[in-house]
């Protein structure tokens, strides 16, 4: 596993930088050069595992049984790296604004894309929560590093305690399955190993089913949500809800399809069923009523966990193809939303009158990637929505459950449109706090033609698996 | 299954029974007692009483100040290295087994553990004065 | 070569892309240069081929599939092209005609200041037509198919500052969208029953005939193919402008001559025979919808051809004319004679051009004067132009042994052989053509000069960029016949050999050779007749007030007015109601409600948030006591 390695050498190095270096800059581009690199180990670790699969020298278990790779989760690493290098290039510029630690910020980005790589290769409960904990701890760091800013602790503090609160679950859960089944490894569980139910088993399924949830902000454990996306500093925001979210609901399907594949599908349809309708219907009405861009796209990733839920409930091929379109989809369009945002002054949607007059192609990206989180067609939004909805109405029973969902996607439409309505439609003089730079169109560029692009051809997008 | 029955059974899922009817009994308990608190206690809502306790003294300022928490840095930073000291007495009990590769993943330890005392010191962590 | 195919349309929408994205700072000259070279290097793709095609190197499955555009679980639609016989015949005709029309324009346009956008859209004309004709499924059809009407309702609104122009290229649009809507319906059906969008599957299924099981597990009946057929003729009527969505193409002379003489006259409007004869597997099985294409042709044969005996305008004329000449090779599609068909969109795309690009020069000479009535005796001054415009009222009509003559005498021969009442109807909208298009040629170029003084001393021949395209379209309309000779006089129908893998003709009786002279001489006879006819009265130069039954084909049959009486206000009283009634009360209230719903619900939940860790805790553990006790309740069920 290099790129599991050299994410944790990564981050150290970047926290030495950060003692000697004093230009803030440096930092940026020596941690887009480093996630480069990052990205290159991937796709070495792809290539180099299927020349070795060609060979049949491949073993797919790693430590002792502790990782267990495949295709799969190597290129979920190779798209989640490239992501995280494109929002460093894009929202760089405003971390360096954020606070004095530079470095530091940039090594907690690495750090969590440890996390981030173990919860893709995980297969083992211990290394689950192992991922979890490295993948959330920088995050509360994160979310308070605007010092100065009261909302910022307030949002580190609450995302902490309440983090803490569902580590607890799901450590509660873990020994609960350890217990019932006598082993940690995912692909050990059975849970009619004596003939009946195993109840034990099945409370441990439940916790472990809160504690995830709580991460991928599934309703009723959502409620940090918007306090913490909407208090943390944004270019952090963006990270804490696209690459991160998107890879916690990685291990949650890996764990629903390959660890309690053999429970009732009813069963699970109708827990699962129950959290994606709350998330859903909480995500997409409260969104609604919300002023500022910010705080609605806190709600909207809620709402988009509510679809992403889908693939949980899925589990079957079809959601794997589903995961990593609506991963990509949803990270590019929530980043370059994002990086639009970035630039504004002002983040209520008043903010947004008239850019496209000023700034037609902020406006024009960020119309175009409000669309993909809509669910537009011929953005990669819409195959996104499609796969998983198309993943769930495999499983019993979940035609009511995606009739639902569409109607809140109508929802959805209202509090996305608004910005483009105000952007489009309405008058306003809207200033920007940075000027956007070559480096950030051509981002952009990248990001919007990217979302076009996987919206006609979303096939691109499962080339290895 | 679906009957009043399981309630009566001793194997399977009617063995947890007591269980649910425990936790539904709890849950009812506790959020009965929160209700009443609410509905039951007094609420003189003056301005005094909505104020601050401050041992019977008038309040000044701003709670929110900062302050010097060298104390509790250096506190953390005991708690962690001490932590990580500890992982020694398990590996000295086992120094003969575990061999060179043991060794060597010791080494590493060692380094990584190293690698955060100079990173602290260089931050200056450590200095009690400004 | 044939692996190169997608090269053919690259060329245009480089051509395009970069004549729209520049064309601020393009220079004139250089943009003409761009658009004209990408149809030649088309062109010259094109003939290799064709060339290819034709020696059977790439027969069978010339299928290049480019990359997969839609997959759908198993449902997958490519991005392919079909290079077989039929699209090389079309892709030599587009690109071919299309470059001379390019050629043309370089000079016509050259006063234009949107000379650079022209030249832009007519690019994108050609790349979208070269994929309705190369696409190896309907979708990509269709995606030409819309293109062309895109590129199609730009050009005709070119001039956008003349309201009536804008108007015209909206009517042109809404028409088209009314038959696309058929084409699509079709499509869907197709879908639903056969689980395919591509030709070689579809047809491959279709092989089985009435009564064989499809994909998706349904028993090809009659009904079903005759339904899916009427729709894909829906679709063909809008954009090959049969009756009743014709009335757009003459209006549709609003934009430049050489955009009516390439996608009104010889390309565009042949999309819809070329969608038939593509789908001949399907239409054989359709009977009762190939009868509805016959009498539809047949009448929009009679009507247009009735309409254009009275027209005072040189274009409008030559408009009629075409909707009259489609007519008949719906009439031949519809008697099964595909053949001839597109035997006729052949030499018709040659004269046709000719007669338009004909008409540009006079209009061009005339400084942009299109009445007949205004014109006369231009024939001293712009011989070339005479003397072509000439050959193509020769071939139009169908004058023995010019290109006209065989493929008009083709189709004759098989709705003959169908039905006698077919024949002498299109003998009789064959003598209309005669006349009016003499008519048209007698008042333009003989008599004496009847514009303004300053207009007489304007007149000249057209430069050689213009004449050029003239005399090759006439030579091509003087030999084009000679590619499908009839059987008296030759046992080698070239054509019909070229295309035999694709297109067959079907359910034709041979006539013997007696009886196909005897025709052909009545039809000889009757052009002769009419010639002469028409010299006699075009001689009196009388442009009275008509009455009468001349009157009534002045102002066309009144089909406008009966179009506005019956659909449009009938539509906008409903529409009237449905806004004021429906609309405002029913639904905006509807809508409304369900909204204020919404934010009714979001206030409240909104109140949930109440920013307290404690009450969030609190609600987090209700939240997952009630997820518990689902879990747990739903254990009984397991």
């Amino acid at each position: 596993m290099k790129p599991l390695i050299a994410t944790a050498v990564f981050a150290i190095l970047m926290m030495f930088a950060a003692l000697t270096v004093k230009e803030k800059k440096s930092f940026t581009h020596f941690a887009a050069i480093l996630m480069l690199g990052l990205v290159g180990l991937n796709v070495w670790e792809l290539a180099d595992y299927n020349r070795l699969l060609a060979s049949a020298q491949a073993s797919p278990d790693l430590f002792g049984k502790m990782l267990r790779v495949d295709n799969y989760a190597l290129w979920f690493n190779v798209l989640m790296s490239s992501c995280s290098f494109f929002y460093i290039l894009l929202v760089g510029r405003s971390i360096e604004k954020v606070g004095v630690h530079v470095g530091e910020y940039y090594a907690l980005h690495f750090f969590i894309l440890c996390g981030v790589f173990l919860l893709s290769t995980y297969n083992n409960l211990l290394i689950l929560f192992l991922g979890i904990e490295i993948l959330s701890i920088p995050q509360y760091i994160l979310s308070g590093s605007d010092k100065r800013n009261l909302k910022s602790s307030e949002a580190s503090l609450k995302y902490f305690l309440m983090g803490a609160f569902s580590t607890g679950i799901l450590l509660m859960g873990i020994v609960l399955l350890y217990g019932a089944m006598g082993t940690f490894d995912i692909h050990g569980f059975n849970f009619y190993a004596t003939g009946t139910l195993n109840i034990m088993g099945v409370v441990g399924v439940l916790f472990m089913l809160v504690a995830l949830g709580f991460k991928v902000s599934a309703a009723p454990m959502h409620f940090w949500t918007p306090d913490v996306y909407d208090g943390s500093p944004t270019p952090f925001t963006a990270f804490m809800a696209t690459i991160v979210k998107v890879s916690v609901f990685f291990a949650f399907m890996r764990l629903f399809m390959e660890g309690f594949a053999n429970l009732d599908p009813y069963w699970k349809v109708t827990v699962l069923g129950t959290i994606t309708v709350l998330t859903l219907l909480i995500g997409n009405i409260t969104a609604v009523y919300q002023q500022s861009v910010k705080r609605m796209l806190a709600y909207s990733s809620i709402a988009q966990a509510g679809f992403m839920m889908f693939v949980v409930i899925g589990s079957n091929a079809m959601a794997m193809k589903g995961m990593i379109i609506y991963a990509v989809a949803y990270t590019l369009a929530t980043v370059g939303i994002f990086g639009v945002l970035l630039k504004l002054k002002d983040y209520t949607y008043d903010g947004f009158n008239g850019l496209a007059k000023k700034h037609p192609f902020l406006a024009l990206i960020a119309s175009i990637c409000l669309m993909s989180l809509a669910g537009i067609p011929l953005t990669a939004g819409f195959f996104a929505k499609w796969f998983v909805i198309a993943a769930a109405l495999e499983q019993p029973g979940t035609f009511w459950l995606v009739i639902f969902a569409l109607v809140m996607a109508a929802v959805s439409l209202y509090y996305y449109f608004k910005v483009i309505m105000a952007m489009y439609f309405k008058t306003g003089e809207p200033e920007l706090i940075t000027p956007v730079t070559t480096m950030d169109k051509v981002v952009m560029a990248i990001i919007g033609s990217a979302v076009i692009v996987f919206g006609i051809a979303p096939d691109m997008l499962l080339a290895w698996i | 299954m679906c009957n009043f029955l399981w309630l009566a059974s001793t194997e399977g899922i009617g063995s947890y029974a007591p269980v649910l009817i425990q936790l539904l009994i709890a849950g009812a308990v506790v959020s009965l007692l929160m209700l009443l608190t609410h509905i039951l206690g007094p609420k003189r809502k003056t301005k005094d009483k909505l104020i601050n306790f401050e041992s019977g003294i008038e309040q000044i300022g701003n709670a929110r100040k900062p302050m010097g928490v060298k104390y509790f840095i250096v506190a953390i930073l005991f708690v962690l290295f001490d932590v990580e000291v500890i992982f020694f007495y398990p590996y000295a009990v086992n120094f003969r087994e575990l061999g060179t590769e043991g060794f060597l993943a010791v080494l590493m330890f060692v380094a990584l553990f190293v690698c955060g005392f100079v990173y602290v010191i260089k931050k200056g962590a450590l200095k009690w004065e400004d | 070569m044939t692996q190169l195919v997608y090269l053919v349309p690259l060329f245009p929408l480089i051509g395009f892309l970069l004549n729209g994205l520049f064309w601020k700072s393009m220079p004139k000259k250089l943009a003409g240069i761009i658009g004209s070279t990408a149809i030649l290097a088309s062109f010259a793709v094109s003939l290799g081929i064709f060339f290819e095609v034709k020696n059977g190197a790439a027969a069978g499955q010339g299928i290049v599939h480019l990359f997969d555009f839609i997959t759908v679980g198993n449902f997958k639609i490519p991005f392919a092209f079909m290079v077989d016989q039929l699209s090389a015949m079309f892709l030599l005709i587009i690109t071919g005609i299309g470059f001379l029309i390019h050629l043309y324009s370089t000079s016509y346009m050259h006063d234009d200041e949107g000379f650079t956008k022209y030249f832009a859209y007519l690019n994108l004309f050609v790349f979208f037509m070269l994929l309705l004709v190369l696409g190896a499924n309907y979708v990509v059809m269709f995606i030409g198919w819309e293109g062309v009407g895109l590129a199609s309702y730009l050009l005709i609104g070119f001039w956008y500052k003349n309201k009536e122009y804008t108007n015209a290229s909206k009517k042109a649009f809404v028409m088209n969208r009314i038959g696309d809507l058929g084409f699509l319906i079709g499509m869907m059906l197709t879908v639903y029953h056969f689980g395919t969008l591509s030709y070689n599957d579809f047809f491959a299924q279709l092989q089985g005939g009435i009564g064989a099981q499809t994909q998706n597990g349904y028993m090809i009946g009659s009904g079903m193919t005759n339904a899916i057929a009427i729709c894909f003729f829906i679709g063909a009527m809008g954009k090959s402008a049969q009756i009743p969505l014709y009335t757009w193409l003459p209006d549709a002379m609003a934009g430049p001559t050489p955009v009516s003489a390439l996608i009104h006259a010889a390309t565009m409007v042949t999309a819809g025979i070329y969608m038939i004869a593509r789908s001949n597997a399907l239409f054989n099985l359709a009977p009762m919808a190939q009868n509805m294409i016959a009498i539809i042709g047949l009448a929009t044969v009679l009507l247009a051809a009735s309409i254009a005996l009275k027209q005072n305008d040189i274009k409008k004329v030559l408009a009629y004319s075409t909707v009259s000449q489609l007519g008949y090779m719906f009439l031949a599609l519809g008697v099964g004679a595909y053949v001839g068909s597109l035997f006729h969109v052949m030499t018709h795309a040659f004269f046709k051009a000719l007669l338009f690009l004909g008409s540009g020069s006079v209009i061009h000479a005339m400084s942009g004067e299109q009445d007949m009535r205004k014109m006369g005796g231009l024939g001293k001054y712009m011989p070339i132009t005479k003397f072509t415009f000439l050959i193509g009222c020769l071939a139009i009509s169908g004058f023995p042994f010019f290109s006209g003559f065989f493929s008009k005498d083709e189709i004759l021969a098989a709705a003959y052989a169908k039905n006698p009442m077919f024949y002498y109807l299109g003998l009789l909208g064959a003598m209309m053509t005669t006349f009016y298009m003499f008519r048209a040629y007698f008042y333009t170029f003989t008599g004496n000069f009847r514009g303004t003084e300053e207009q007489k001393h304007h007149v000249h021949e057209s430069p050689a960029t213009m004449t050029i395209p003239l005399i090759i379209l006439a030579i091509l309309s003087l030999v084009g016949g000679l590619v499908g000779l009839p059987e008296v006089f030759s046992h080698h129908h070239l054509l019909n050999e070229y295309l035999s893998p694709v297109v067959q003709n079907f359910d034709i009786h041979h006539l013997d050779h007696t009886m196909e002279l005897t025709l052909m001489g009545i039809a000889s006879a009757i052009v002769l007749i009419m010639m002469y006819v028409a010299r006699v009265i075009t001689r009196k130069e009388q442009f009275g007030e008509a009455k009468g039954l001349a009157k009534v084909l002045e102002n066309k049959w009144y089909v406008d007015e009966i179009y506005d009486f019956l659909i449009v206000r009938p539509l906008a009283w409903k529409a009237r109601i449905l806004n004021n009634i429906v609309e405002q009360k029913g639904i905006d209230g509807g809508v409304n409600g369900l909204g204020q719903l919404v934010q009714w619900g979001s206030t409240r939940l909104k109140n949930l948030q109440s920013g307290q860790v404690g009450s969030y805790l609190f609600a987090m553990v209700i939240g997952i006591i009630i997820i518990f006790a689902i879990g747990i309740f739903g254990l009984l069920y397991m």
